[in-house]
């Protein structure tokens, strides 16, 4: 039988092009047979060519037990491709690693350095705790090696064995130490040392000050570029530490900005120079403007190079650093920043995107989120151009004008391509925030922002939701990621708070009501944007302030049969009832037949509405839906009972419909709440919340677990559980939008900056209106002709109509300058010197409530201004908690450790360290007495088990076996109560240590450090079995 | 530190897969699939960065500009040469534009062991690729930089196998992976 090589593997998976899923499964097949052999050749082979399978996705992890086998081979090149294999394939959950230890310990001994350097290139790949403590023995010496190539591989390879183990540094820091000083070092063993001692310095900056002088220079007269850039970057970590380094270090880097050839030294001494804090320092204020008006000028060149998208790339990274201090070094930026959100790379948009949410100002955000919206409804348009084409193939026939306008519109116009979904959301979301944040301190016109957020209400995608048939505790639970109903939130927010804008915010929602009614009602398709959610309650919370409540009632009566959201539907179902009560409740009024008949009538078309909301699966919609139409039953006979009023009988409107629906919902007006309100409400001294509710709660709950409920054959609840909800298309456009296109192409060609390209035109229409209506009486407001005389009239005539002729000079005011302020304002601009700053815009003069908080404790986040809505931070946080990144490096063990044993922390670490043992020795003597005991209970139960006295010598053989059973029963209970025993050793230190605060820190790495020792028995108990 | 350093062509089909943390088979081809569609739908003239692919932004690090976290992989690396792709996913730690010097230094050690490189090199000897690699990074940290040096630490693991004689090279996958060709700064 032929084996194949890898070589032929590769040719075969090349010539079976097309069935090489076959292949491959054959090919695994052989591997498998070949890899069981004994020939240690054809075993090697086998493995190599494993790991090339599994390089394309074909899951080894089988063969870990061979792996092993072909590292221990005493051929070089089998050994080779077997820790080629560790490395590949190796799991953390790998069991034959615990068998390696050995291998490794012996490989590391060997003579050959081609053998040395194998396990420590693989123990990075492999490395656990305990086989750190098993070969950092071995490992140390090698930091003599005769061999520069394996002292710097070592060097490494104990940085990771740090990583897991810290206590490693302790014993290899010295030795790493001593090969920095040693200025004899070959300088490649240097490098790697600087590379490691970057990588630790962000984590323990403290214990590298010492090294600086030596660093330093490595810094100046190392030829490295690579080593420089780390240098550069570990320094930028311990300026903070050390402003005398300041000093030290501008002349050189201020050199190697002017002198060097690399642009990547270049950027990153830039950077160093931003990161190190050495920017502004206070203490030089000529040097360091000098350095910073030099960096903040070759970044600007890196970004204006046009060529090079990488620079631009990096100098935005960099921007993005300096915004967090300095923000007006970047704001002066602006220009060419700006420019990049328009870049046609993604990467460069979101970098810069980054940058300009930090540094966004009043006087910025208008032209900020213009260009946004530009980008976005250009994106939309083009995306809806696309659906438009798809749809007008099949619906020629039915309607007469989608087809041709669409496809004469394809020709007319030459959209970018539609953005991705995620960034489109993505960039919504930030327009959301830069507008929002500081409870909208940044904000000053906000008609504008009610605008551009019922635009974006139409440039939404429209979310998947998939969760529809989570139950009703799942679906309330999960964090809003829908982005049309986080820019309603923000509608309903600024309603809320805002109260001068409560009325625009109203017609708002009344447009977004009527819209999202009229662009679904021609297709049966269900609503799924979740804008409607907050809008419907400003519509019901803000009644009185719609233009016609009747209408919107009815849009949202129309609306309710095709929500599928349970929540949504929830919230439609109260406005429903408000705008009901609003309407209806008019206590003055006359009680006339026709207001009688007109009401009747609105009530019954609610309950038809309301009626299949009575049996909806979600608990919440249906006890609304059940609530609502009881109540305007009741409400419904009191009205039919009342009769009208004639001309001569004066009769009231039934009390039910004036008094007590309106009642319901007239309250106290809602404000907007702090998150961490609640926590400031003091508990009721009497309450005791770890009082069980109900004594018998267990039984209760056991009843009603056992309670048959009769199967229901509605299939309405058949169709909810078990049928997946419709694909949902996504929302067309109105047909307006399209016409307002055509109109831009027109009129808005010449004018980049005007809303007109990026607001639909009934919202500007609508604004302009409003506009004209508020400005009619002011006299700096030019109206157009024709609408009313006060325009022709000239302005002389006015002045000389309030003076009068004789004009006196000194009676004109002269104003005083505030010279002081002036300057005061220069100097926060910095450099701002030949960019005369735009004149701050008198700000309108806004009240934006705060959040309502309890005050006298100090629980209330500080951020308070963020509204329970702002889910952001919530998400946030709760990512925070999640796992652990893929592929990252946890690296958090090193910061307990310190190296400078004179630190006084260091103390406390000792301390800790001897709490540890004593723990540890406490939890073996309970191992111990427990081992024992069980010991002692095995030999009673053979007492008991009435062995006659005599009878043992001659059962000698015969019990032997049951005893060694037992005694490996009572091994493995003693594994288990050693778990045990530590556990609640652990849980012990926990709770004396909660009275320290620092200690919490110290305790997870004893926790750690418990199981590592646990990990380290278990083998030796396998072992002893 | 870097965390991993992928070779894979422009189908998609990797080359070299080096992870400096463990993971699993399957999460580990979902990531370089995410990648490949990243990389592979630029347009021309952007920049050598990648956004972080799906898979690694889910992690928290949306907001990287507010939280800055040494520990999580940030920065998505990538250089082109012909047919091939080559990736580093690194910390925000390491520099930029060092690390597509860096990838070019891999590069240029190829190109020098195997005498004007191409895929169908890097196809059979995917062992000398390992073996290179393991000469500049060891466990995400940069060793060397040095091309002399790499090449001398590779030669003495070993000769470096030759292509195979009957493969011939017009298979269409290029001659040579044309180096140097936008080649804008000299770090190292």
């Amino acid at each position: 039988m032929f084996e194949k090589s890898l070589y032929d593997l590769i040719r075969g998976l090349r010539n079976h092009k097309g069935n090489e899923k076959e292949y491959i499964q054959n090919c695994l097949k052989e591997c498998r047979l070949e890899i069981r052999g004994q020939d240690m050749d054809v075993k090697a082979t086998a493995l190599l060519k494993l790991i090339y399978l599994e390089m394309v996705g074909h899951d080894m992890s089988w063969a870990s037990f061979h792996v092993l086998e072909v590292m221990s081979s005493p051929k070089y090149h089998q050994k080779r491709v077997g820790y080629l294999g560790a490395v590949q394939t190796f799991r953390p959950d790998t069991e034959v690693l615990m068998l390696a230890t050995n291998l490794l310990k012996k490989d590391l001994a060997a003579t050959t350095p081609t053998i040395i350097s194998l396990p420590i290139a693989a123990l990075p790949h492999i490395i656990t705790p305990s086989l750190a403590l098993s070969t950092l023995a071995d490992l140390l010496p090698r930091l003599g090696h005769s061999h520069p190539a394996i002292r710097k591989k070592t060097i490494v390879t104990l940085y990771r064995l740090a990583l897991v183990y810290p206590e490693t540094l302790r014993a290899a820091w010295p030795k790493i130490k001593e090969r920095l000083m040693d200025k004899g070092e070959d300088p490649s063993v240097t490098a790697a040392i600087v590379n490691v001692i970057c990588e630790l310095g962000w984590r323990r900056p403290n214990d590298f000050l010492p090294l600086a002088p030596r660093l330093f220079e490595l810094l100046v007269d190392g030829g490295n570029n690579w080593m420089a850039i780390k240098l550069i970057k570990l320094f930028a970590t311990l300026t903070p530490l050390e402003p005398r380094l300041v000093r030290k270090l501008l002349p050189p880097l201020t050199d190697l900005i002017r002198t060097t050839p690399a642009m990547s030294l270049l950027y990153e001494c830039i950077n160093g120079i931003i990161q190190g804090g050495i920017l502004g320092d206070g203490e030089d204020f000529a040097a360091s403007e000098e350095i910073a008006s030099l960096c903040v000028s070759k970044l600007r060149g890196m970004i204006m190079m046009n060529s090079d998208a990488n620079l631009k790339y990096v100098a935005l990274l960099a921007f993005n650093r300096i915004v967090v201090t300095h923000p007006f070094l970047v704001a002066q930026q602006e220009d060419v920043i700006m420019e990049c959100i328009d870049s046609e790379d993604i990467t460069i948009r979101i970098k810069a995107l980054d940058l300009v949410q930090g540094m966004v100002n009043s006087d910025n955000l208008p032209s900020i989120v213009s260009r946004l919206m530009r980008q976005l409804r250009a994106s939309s348009s083009s995306l809806a151009h696309q659906k438009s084409l798809q749809m007008a193939d099949p619906e020629t026939d039915s309607s007469d004008e989608a087809g041709p306008e669409a496809s004469r519109r394809g020709k007319a116009q030459d959209h970018a391509p539609p953005l991705p979904e995620d960034y489109t959301i993505d960039v919504i979301g930030r327009v959301l925030n830069m507008c929002s944040q500081n409870n909208y301190a940044n904000l000053v016109d906000f008609d504008w922002y009610i605008d551009v957020l019922t635009q974006l209400v139409r440039i939404a995608p429209v979310s998947r939701r998939k969760d529809f048939d989570s139950d009703s505790s799942n679906s309330s639970t999960h964090v809003t990621t829908d982005i049309a109903e986080k820019i309603g939130n923000d509608l309903r927010n600024v309603a809320v708070k805002v109260k001068v804008i409560r009325l625009a915010a109203v017609r708002a929602a009344e447009l977004i009501i009527s819209q999202l009614n009229s662009e679904s009602s021609s297709s049966s398709h269900p609503v799924v944007s979740g804008a409607l959610k907050p809008v419907a309650w400003i519509a019901g919370e803000y009644a009185f302030q719609l233009t016609s409540p009747n209408d919107t009632l009815g849009q949202l009566l129309h609306l309710i049969p095709r929500i599928e959201h349970p929540e949504i539907l929830t919230t439609c179902l109260q406005a429903v009832i408000k705008l009901f009560a609003h309407i209806a409740g008019d206590g003055q009024a006359p009680w006339i037949s026709e207001r009688k008949s007109a009401i009747s009538l609105l009530m019954f078309r609610i309950i038809h509405v309301l009626e299949p909301l009575a049996l909806h699966p979600y608990l919440e919609v249906q006890e609304r839906g059940v609530e609502f139409i009881e109540l305007l039953k009741l409400t419904a006979e009191a009205a039919t009972g009342q009769a009208p009023s004639t001309d001569d009988v004066h009769q009231d409107p039934p009390l039910l419909l004036t008094q007590a629906i309106p009642s319901l919902f007239n309250g106290w007006e809602l404000n907007s709440v702090a998150r961490a309100a609640q926590l400031n409400v003091p508990t009721p001294a009497g309450l005791d919340l770890d009082e069980p509710i109900h004594p018998n709660l267990n039984v209760l709950l056991a009843q009603a677990d056992s309670l048959m409920l009769p199967a229901s054959d509605d299939d309405e609840f058949e169709t909810y559980y078990h049928q997946k909800p419709l694909a949902t298309s996504i929302t067309n456009e109105p047909a307006i939008n399209r016409l307002a296109e055509v109109v831009e192409d027109v009129s808005g060609s010449y004018q980049q900056a005007g809303e007109e390209s990026y607001l639909d035109a009934d919202i500007i229409a609508r604004r302009k209106a409003e506009r004209l209506e508020r400005n009619r009486d002011d006299p700096f407001y030019i109206h157009t002709p024709g609408r009313s005389g006060g325009a022709s009239t000239p302005i002389h005539n006015i002045l000389e109509k309030e003076n009068g002729p004789g004009l006196d000079i000194d009676a004109i005011p002269i104003m005083k300058l505030d010279l002081e302020s002036l300057s005061a304002g220069n100097l926060g601009n910095g450099m701002a010197t030949e960019k005369q700053p735009p004149k701050p815009k008198t700000r309108q003069r806004i009240v934006v409530a705060a959040d309502e908080t309890l005050s006298g404790s100090g629980l209330s986040t500080p951020r308070n201004y963020e509204s329970e809505n702002n889910s952001d931070s919530f998400t946030r946080s709760k990512a925070k908690k999640l796992k652990a990144s893929l592929l990252q490096v946890d690296s958090s063990h090193l910061r307990d450790l310190s190296l400078d044993s004179s630190r006084p922390d260091d103390d406390f670490a000792h301390e800790r360290q001897q709490r540890d043992e004593a723990e540890m020795a406490q939890a073996m003597k309970e191992v111990q007495r427990l081992r024992l005991e069980m010991q002692r209970a095995n030999e009673r139960i053979q007492v008991a088990q009435g062995v006659p006295a005599d009878g043992i010598v001659v059962k000698k053989k015969k019990t032997k076996k049951p005893k060694l059973d037992e005694g490996e029963v009572s091994a493995v209970k003693v594994k288990k109560k050693k778990k045990t025993a530590t556990a609640t050793a652990t849980e012990g230190g926990e709770g004396s240590a909660a009275a320290e605060p620092e200690a919490v820190a110290a305790v997870k790495t004893k926790k750690k450090k418990a199981k590592r020792l646990l990990q380290l028995d278990d083998p030796g108990a396998v072992e002893s079995q | 530190m870097i965390n991993a350093f992928l070779v894979f062509n422009g189908q998609g089909q990797p080359r070299l897969t080096k992870f400096y943390t463990q993971l699993d088979t399957s999460i580990q081809q979902r990531l370089i699939s995410e990648i490949f569609t990243l990389v592979s739908n630029r347009p021309p003239g952007s920049c050598n960065f990648l956004p972080l692919p799906p898979l690694l932004a889910a992690s928290g690090t949306s907001h990287s500009a507010s939280e800055p976290h040494n520990d999580v992989p940030s920065l998505v690396t990538y250089r082109n040469y012909a047919t091939l792709y080559f990736i580093i996913i690194s910390t925000s730690t390491e520099s930029p534009l060092a690390l597509i010097d860096l990838i070019q230094v891999y590069v240029e050690a190829l190109d020098r062991l195997f005498e004007n490189v191409c895929e169908l090199d890097l196809i059979f000897n995917f062992e000398t690729l390992h073996t290179t690699l393991g000469e500049m990074i060891i466990g995400g940290v940069v060793i060397e930089t040095n091309l002399d040096r790499i090449v001398s630490g590779v030669r003495a693991q070993g000769t470096v196998a030759k292509r195979p004689v009957n493969e011939s090279r017009s298979t269409g996958l290029g001659a040579g992976l044309g180096m140097g060709g936008n080649f804008v700064w000299h770090g190292r």
